[in-house]
């Protein structure tokens, strides 16, 4: 099994050795598989399985959570593609990275140059964020995959609506955090 | 299993690894394109979008049985402030939903951390949602629109064209980078 794999990973990456850029390769890759969902059940979309995960679980410590929130009835709380979808994309994660072997060395590490000056509020940086993306996301409907990835390959208007408003605040406050950070690095460069 | 679970399964698991090689595990590269210093995700993003654009509209125009497309409605307050809370979210976290959960398969700390958050901001939304509805996702619901339809033209040639427009934006960024390749490569983690 394992052998296998190495080999067909050894057959997928070699063409990125030699000229396909990886952006392009791999760009290229998910547009497939949206090809594939699209064709097969439904577009990508990753941040409703999250609510749904949530509610499936409250539910089975608290009985009758589920029915009490209308917004739980509204997208339910069953284990169907979505969710399923989104326990599948940690696996094909961790499944590149075993592939990758040692080229990916460094895979653990958030690699920066970070906006954040420590560990410490590096992991408070990303439990926050993580907080506002699917709150934020719940709220448009959709979110990178879902109105990005889906939407505006479907030309859907919701979708070209959240692409800009989320690059808007998305650059300035990465854009504010970099200045800050050069600031107390005494500049990178 | 029945089939939609496993399909859904089998679907993350190619779009994990797919988002793992082109980079996203590590919330840099997010982070990076954010404040326009990188653009590689900016353009494995355009491309993923540019494939998913042309093969879905060529699936809906030849083979309508397998094009499972799902247009999320415009509801204007909703998808705009929800976009403007998911871009802070992008920038702090150097994740987004999809990416946050390559980054717990590979092991990195802060994927795990922003999915966490995530869940949180799931739960915190189920509980809001009640209030949030009538005020930002029932008022302005312009429905499922798509360019397409309000331009009043064909789907197939007007998904080409902005596939065409997508690709030229590429294009052009790749251009950009390789001629600031120097200052880029300074950049690098």
């Amino acid at each position: 099994m394992m052998r296998v794999d190495q080999a067909m990973a050894t057959t997928e990456t070699r063409p990125a050795r030699r000229a396909i850029p990886a952006w392009l390769l791999w760009g290229t890759a998910i547009g497939l598989v949206q090809i594939f969902a699209i064709a097969t059940v439904q577009p990508l979309g990753v941040s409703t399985a999250y609510p749904q995960f949530v509610g499936f679980v409250v539910e089975k410590l608290v009985p009758g959570f589920g029915a009490s929130q209308p917004y739980l009835q509204k997208i339910g709380t069953a284990i169907g593609w979505e969710v399923m979808l989104v326990m599948g994309i940690p696996i094909g994660a961790l499944l590149s990275r075993l592939l990758a072997g040692r080229s990916n060395g460094n895979a653990t590490a958030c690699a920066l140059p970070s906006f954040w000056s420590s560990s410490r509020s590096q992991a408070v940086a990303a439990f926050v964020g993580g907080f506002l993306i699917i709150f934020g996301a719940r709220l448009a409907n959709g979110c990178t995959s879902g109105h990005m990835l889906s939407g505006m390959a479907q030309l859907a208007l919701s979708g070209f609506l959240f692409g800009a408003a989320a690059f808007t605040t998305g650059t300035l406050t990465a854009l504010l955090l970099m200045k800050r950070s050069n600031r107390a690095q005494g500049g990178e460069r | 299993m029945e089939t939609t679970q496993i399909l859904g399964l089998i679907t993350g698991i190619l779009f994990g690894f797919a988002l793992h090689r082109a980079g996203f595990y590590r919330c840099g590269l997010v982070m990076r394109g954010l404040a326009f210093r990188d653009f590689t995700m900016l353009k494995v993003m355009l491309t993923a979008i540019a494939v998913g654009m042309i093969g879905a509209a060529v699936l809906a125009t030849f083979l309508p049985d397998y094009a499972h497309l799902k247009i999320k409605p415009l509801y204007v307050w909703g998808v705009l402030l929800g976009g403007l809370i998911f871009g802070v979210g992008m920038a702090i976290a150097g994740y987004c939903p999809g990416t946050a959960l390559v980054g717990l398969g590979a092991g990195v700390r802060d994927g795990m951390l922003a999915v966490l958050g995530g869940l949180l901001g799931a739960f915190v939304f189920i509980l809001v949602y009640p209030v949030l509805e009538p005020w930002l996702i029932e008022p302005l619901n312009l429905g499922k629109l798509t360019l397409h339809e309000v331009l009043g033209l064909p789907y197939l040639p007007v998904a080409l064209l902005m596939a065409a427009l997508l690709i030229g934006i590429i294009v052009w960024l790749n251009r950009i980078e390789t001629k600031t390749q120097a200052t880029a490569r300074q950049d690098q983690c």
